[in-house]
C-alpha cells in the first residue's frame, strides 16, 4: 500500500467527520479492550508469561543470524525454496517469478500485514493472477477496494449494510442484513476459489528455528486452508518473525490471542513443516518462504532492536486513545497506531513520516499492554530526538526550545519574565483565562481557553510570605 | 494527627504551578506543614525539562536536567504536586544522562527522593487521614504519569476518601489520558480536544462539582476546556483540595 | 542461494559488537497451581474448557448413549452426509454406527470438494486432546488427513482416555525432533467477528465441533 503518513492531520480530520467510523471505532476497541482485560484477569501467569515472551523475542533477535541460519537450513531440509528479498520491489518480483513459474492464475491468500506492507497483490495482479483474499474482513475490503484500518479487524469501517451492498453490487448476492447470511455467502463464494487455487499465500505469526517451521494463527480456518489445499504454498514473513524453538510457541501463544482477541487461543494454529511427504494425505507439493528484510537490519542495528520483538497483537492499538479517536486509515500506512507509529519512521524514513512519533501524548497505556514489554513511549521520544538531531523540526519549534532553554536557565531571568508576565496578565485578562494564543499556540484556544499567569509567581510570594529578601536564590 | 517532626522536605514546585497556580504550591506546602514536616523551597529552581524532553529537544532537557540535579542534590525529600514532573525526574534523566556516567549516578541519587505529594504523605508519612474538610462531590482523573509512570493510584483516592465533606465518585475511564501530553496539546489541537470532550463526558457522568488529579497539565487542559464550554463542574487540583484552601495565596 | 547468504550478511553485520553473544536459556513461566495430575482430572478439565468454547462433548458407552445422542445432535444441525478418512478404522465404524440414527449418506471427501456441498460432518480420530486450552489437535503423522476438520459443517473427533494432556508444551514435546508436516491445533469452531463484531461460527470450516469419548 502507498504510505500516506504525511497526511496524519488531515487524514485524522477526515475521520472525525466520519461518524459511522467514530461509533465503528468506540466499539471495536472498547470490546477488544474488554475482552483483553478479561483473558489477562483469567490467566494468573500472564505477568510471568510477559516477562518470559519478551525474553524469548529478545534472544531470538539478539542472534538472529544464527537463527535466521537454522532456520532456512531446516526449512530446505524439509522441502521448502526459501528466498531472501531486501526491500518491497524484490519481494513482488520474487512473488511474481514464483507464480510464473509454479504456474498460478488463480491465488487464495491468508491475512498478512506483511504483504500488505510490500504491495504483494498488486505485483501478483499485473501479472494476471487473480489474488482473492480470504479472511472475511479483508475480502470486504478487497471489494470494497480499500486498505485494512485495523491489524486484527481490518473492516471494521464497515457496517453490515455496506458490506451487503458491497456483495450486492459486486457479487450478485440478495441485499441481506443479517451477519450470519452475509458470512454464508462469503464461505459459498470462497470455497470454490479455495478448491481451484493453484497458489496459497499466507504471511506468518512465527518462524520456528530449530524446525523451520511456519506457524499461521487464524479463527476462521482460512489460513490451514490456504496452506494445505493449493499444490503451491508461498509464505512471505519479515527477518523478525523468528524464534529461536518450536517449544517457544506456548509461551508465545498464550500471550497472543489473549493480547488480540481476548482469546485463550485463536480456533486454529497451525504448524506447517516443509512439503508434502511420502505418504501424506495432502499438503502443498511446493512450499516458497519469502524472508524480507525492508529495513529490518538496520532496525536490528540500531536503538529500536526491541521493536522487532512485537509480535502483531494489536494490543497497543487498541489502547491507544489517539488510534480510539483518529482509526486506522489516518496513519496512513499497514501499521497504524503506537506500533506504527515507530515502525513507520524506521522503514519509511523519518521524514517522510515526521507526523508519527509526534502523534502521541505520552500516556503510556501501549507500553502497558506490551505482550513482549517493548518500551513504545520511550521510542517515541528517542525518535523525536532524533528529529532534531536531522534537522527535520520546524525552525521555530527549535528558536521556541532555545529560548525556554535561555529562560530557565536562572531562576532571576525566569522570574523577570514571571513578573512582566504577570502585570500583563493583570491588565489584560482580568477573569485569569486567556480566550486566545498568539501563532504555534493558537490551537490550544480553538475549542479551550489558557490559563493566565498568576499576578505574582509563587516564587515571589513566597519569598514575601517568608520574609527571605528579594533575589534570593 | 501523625506528626512527623524533623522530616525536612524540599518543595519542587515546577515551573506551572510557579507561573500559573501559586495556590497548589501554597497548599502543597500547608499540607506538609500540617504534618510537622519541614518545607523549604530552593528559590534557583526552575523548570526540570520535560517539555523540552518530550519533544525530543534532548540538548535543552539535558541542560535544565543539570540545573535541576545541582538545585536538588543533598535534598532529602523532594516532593511535588505534579506526577508528570516526579515522573520525569524519577525515570527520563537516568535516559538522559545514559552515556555520561558522573551525571547518571547523580540521576539515580537524586530520582529515588523524588515523590509525588499524595505519594510521600501515604507512603512516606504513612497518613490515612489528611484532616481538612472540603465540600462536595469529588471525582478524580488519575494522570498518565502519575498512574502508569509512578504506579500511584491509590494514595490520592485513601487521602480523598478521608476528607470530612467529600463525597467521592469514581468516574470510568478515570485513568485515560486527558489528552493534554504537553507539545501534543499545540501540535494536534483537534485529536487533544478530542479525547478532553471524552474524558469531560465521563466526568459529567458522575454528577461531580469538582474533578481533581495530581497534575498540573491535565488540570489546565480539562479546566480550560470546561471553562470554555460553560459546564457544571471545577477542576481543582489535589494539593487544594488536601488543605481545603482552594485558590488561597497569601 | 546467493540473496540468502546475503541477507544473512546484513544480519550479522548488523549485530557485529552485540553484547549477548551465547543465548541464555529463557525465563520459563510456571505452571498455574493446580494443573491436573491425574488422567481423569484432564479430561474434566478439557470437557470444561472445551464446552465453554461451545464445544459438545459426549462420553460414556457408546451403543447406548453416546452413539444416539450424535446422532440426534447430526439430524438437528441438518446433516446429511457423513465422511470419514479412508485410513482411520475408527472414525469408520463410527460412522457405521450412526447410519441407522440418519438419514445419513456415508460419503469420500471428494464430494464435500464441491462449491454447494451437502451439510456434512467429518468424522476423525483425535490425535491427542490439550486439557489446559480445550484443545484438539491433529497431525499429518500416518497419512491421517485434515479434511474433516478443514471444511465440513460439523466436526466430529473421536478421543480416547490416553490422549489427553496437560498443555501445549506436552503436545509439542511428544511431536518433536522431527515434527510432522503439519500440526494443527483446533480451539473451538472455525469463527469471525469481522462484520460489526458480530461473532458468527462457520465461516470456512465448521461451525460446531463434537468430541466424542465412549467408553468400551
Amino acid at each position: 500500500m502507498e504510505p500516506r503518513v504525511r497526511h496524519f492531520v488531515r487524514n485524522s480530520e477526515k475521520a472525525f467527520a466520519d461518524r459511522q467510523l467514530q461509533v465503528a471505532l468506540s466499539r471495536t476497541t472498547a470490546k477488544f479492550l474488554e475482552n483483553r482485560a478479561a483473558a489477562v484477569a483469567e490467566f494468573p501467569r500472564f505477568e510471568g508469561a510477559r516477562e518470559s515472551a519478551s525474553r524469548i523475542r529478545q534472544e531470538a533477535l539478539d542472534n538472529l543470524d544464527a537463527h535466521l541460519a537454522r532456520f532456512i537450513t531446516e526449512a530446505r531440509k524439509r522441502g521448502a525454496v526459501v528466498h531472501a528479498a531486501r526491500d518491497g520491489p524484490e519481494a513482488r518480483e520474487i512473488a511474481a517469478r514464483i507464480a510464473k513459474e509454479e504456474g498460478v492464475s488463480l491465488a487464495v491468500k491468508s491475512k498478512s500485514m506483511i504483504a500488505e506492507e510490500v504491495g504483494l497483490n498488486g505485483a501478483l495482479e499485473a501479472d494476471g493472477v487473480e489474488v482473492v483474499e480470504t479472511d472475511l474482513g479483508e475480502y470486504i475490503i478487497q471489494l470494497a477496494g480499500e486498505p485494512p484500518s485495523h491489524i486484527i479487524a481490518p473492516a471494521i469501517h464497515k457496517t453490515r449494510e455496506d458490506v451487503s451492498r458491497l456483495f450486492e453490487e459486486k457479487l450478485g448476492e440478495p441485499y441481506t442484513e443479517e451477519i450470519p447470511a452475509l458470512t454464508r455467502i462469503a464461505r459459498r463464494r470462497l470455497r470454490d476459489k479455495f478448491f481451484s487455487a493453484q497458489m496459497g499465500i499466507s504471511g506468518a505469526n512465527f518462524l520456528c528455528a530449530d524446525t523451520g517451521s511456519v506457524v499461521l494463527v487464524t479463527n476462521e480456518g482460512n489460513g490451514r486452508m490456504v496452506a494445505t489445499l493449493p499444490r503451491v504454498h508461498m509464505v512471505i514473513a519479515g527477518i523478525d518473525k523468528v524464534i529461536p524453538r518450536l517449544a517457544d510457541l506456548p509461551v508465545l501463544l498464550s500471550l497472543l490471542p489473549r493480547s488480540a482477541t481476548g482469546q485463550a487461543l485463536s480456533s486454529y494454529v497451525s504448524v506447517l513443516t516443509g512439503t508434502k511427504r511420502a505418504g501424506d494425505a495432502e499438503g502443498p507439493e511446493r512450499l516458497h518462504i519469502i524472508l524480507l528484510d525492508n529495513g529490518r537490519t538496520g532496525i536490528l542495528q540500531g536503538k529500536y532492536r526491541e521493536i522487532l520483538k512485537c509480535i502483531r497483537c494489536g494490543a497497543c492499538i487498541n489502547v491507544c486513545p489517539v488510534f480510539q479517536s483518529v482509526g486506522g486509515h489516518a496513519y496512513g500506512w499497514v501499521y497504524p497506531g503506537p506500533v506504527g507509529s515507530v515502525l513507520a519512521p524506521l522503514i519509511l524514513g523519518l521524514p517522510e513520516s515526521s507526523p508519527l512519533p509526534n502523534a502521541s501524548t505520552l500516556c503510556g497505556a501501549c507500553g502497558e499492554v506490551c505482550p513482549v514489554k517493548i518500551p513504545i513511549p520511550g521510542m517515541l521520544v528517542e525518535l523525536r530526538g532524533d528529529e532534531r538531531e536531522q534537522g527535520l523540526k520546524t525552525p521555530a519549534e527549535v528558536l521556541g526550545m532555545k529560548a525556554y532553554a535561555s529562560v530557565m536557565s536562572r531562576a532571576g531571568i525566569l522570574e523577570a519574565f514571571q513578573r512582566v508576565a504577570g502585570v500583563v496578565s493583570a491588565l489584560l485578562f482580568k477573569e485569569r483565562k486567556i480566550e486566545r494564543l498568539p501563532f504555534a499556540f493558537s490551537g490550544w484556544t480553538e475549542r479551550r481557553d489558557f490559563p493566565a499567569p498568576a499576578p505574582q509567581p509563587f516564587r515571589k510570594l513566597w519569598k514575601r510570605q517568608r520574609g527571605i529578601r528579594p533575589w534570593t536564590r | 494527627m501523625a506528626q512527623k517532626r524533623g522530616i525536612s522536605v524540599s518543595l519542587f514546585s515546577t515551573c506551572l504551578a510557579d507561573t500559573f497556580f501559586p495556590s497548589v504550591c501554597f497548599a502543597t506546602v500547608a499540607v506538609l506543614e500540617r504534618f510537622g514536616v519541614d518545607v523549604r523551597v530552593p528559590l534557583s529552581q526552575t523548570c526540570c525539562g520535560q517539555p523540552a524532553f518530550n519533544s525530543g529537544n534532548r540538548k535543552e532537557a539535558r541542560r535544565m536536567a543539570a540545573k535541576f540535579l545541582s538545585v536538588f542534590q543533598g535534598e532529602e525529600h523532594i516532593v511535588t504536586p505534579s506526577g508528570s514532573c516526579a515522573a520525569m525526574v524519577k525515570h527520563e534523566y537516568p535516559v538522559l544522562f545514559r552515556d555520561e556516567p558522573r551525571m547518571l549516578s547523580l540521576a539515580y541519587h537524586v530520582a529515588g527522593r523524588v515523590f509525588e505529594l499524595s505519594q510521600f504523605l501515604v507512603d512516606v508519612l504513612g497518613v490515612d487521614d489528611p484532616g481538612s474538610t472540603y465540600r462536595g462531590k469529588v471525582t478524580y482523573h488519575d494522570s498518565c504519569h502519575l498512574k502508569r509512570g509512578l504506579g500511584v493510584a491509590d494514595a490520592p483516592r485513601t487521602l480523598l476518601k478521608a476528607i470530612r465533606g467529600v463525597e467521592f465518585v469514581e468516574m470510568e475511564e478515570s485513568d485515560r489520558c486527558c489528552g493534554f501530553g504537553g507539545v501534543f496539546s499545540v501540535k494536534y489541537p483537534h485529536i487533544s480536544c478530542r479525547m478532553a470532550d471524552r474524558k469531560i463526558e465521563r466526568i459529567l457522568e458522575t454528577g461531580a462539582q469538582v474533578v481533581t488529579s495530581g497534575d498540573i497539565g491535565c488540570l489546565m487542559n480539562i479546566g480550560g476546556t470546561i471553562s470554555r464550554s460553560g459546564y457544571p463542574v471545577r477542576a481543582v487540583h489535589i494539593a487544594e483540595i488536601l488543605a481545603g484552601s482552594e485558590g488561597a495565596v497569601p | 542461494m546467493r540473496q540468502t547468504a546475503e541477507l544473512l550478511d546484513r544480519v550479522r553485520a548488523a549485530l557485529r559488537g552485540r553484547t549477548v553473544a551465547e543465548p541464555g536459556l529463557p525465563y520459563v513461566a510456571p505452571r498455574e497451581p493446580g494443573a491436573p495430575g491425574s488422567a481423569q482430572g484432564r479430561i474434566d478439565l478439557f470437557r470444561r474448557k472445551f464446552e465453554a468454547l461451545g464445544g459438545t462433548f459426549l462420553a460414556g458407552p457408546a451403543a447406548e448413549s453416546v452413539i444416539p445422542a450424535l446422532g440426534e445432535l447430526l439430524r438437528a444441525e441438518g446433516v446429511t452426509a457423513l465422511f470419514f478418512p479412508e485410513e482411520d478404522p475408527a472414525s469408520r465404524s463410527l460412522a457405521d454406527a450412526l447410519v441407522p440414527f440418519g438419514p445419513f449418506l456415508l460419503v469420500s471427501p471428494a464430494d464435500i470438494r464441491q462449491a454447494e456441498p451437502p451439510v456434512s460432518a467429518g468424522i476423525q480420530s483425535a490425535e491427542f486432546a490439550i486439557a489446559e486450552s480445550g484443545t484438539i489437535v491433529q497431525t499429518s503423522r500416518g497419512g491421517t488427513s485434515l479434511w474433516p476438520g478443514l471444511a465440513s459443517d460439523v466436526h466430529v473427533c473421536l478421543l480416547s482416555p490416553d490422549r489427553f494432556l496437560d498443555g501445549m508444551e506436552d503436545c509439542l514435546e511428544a511431536l518433536s525432533g522431527d515434527p510432522p508436516r503439519s500440526i494443527s491445533l483446533i480451539t473451538g469452531p472455525s469463527r469471525t467477528a469481522d462484520i460489526e463484531l458480530t461473532l458468527t461460527m462457520g465461516v470456512h470450516g465448521p461451525r460446531r465441533v463434537i468430541a466424542v469419548l465412549p467408553s468400551s
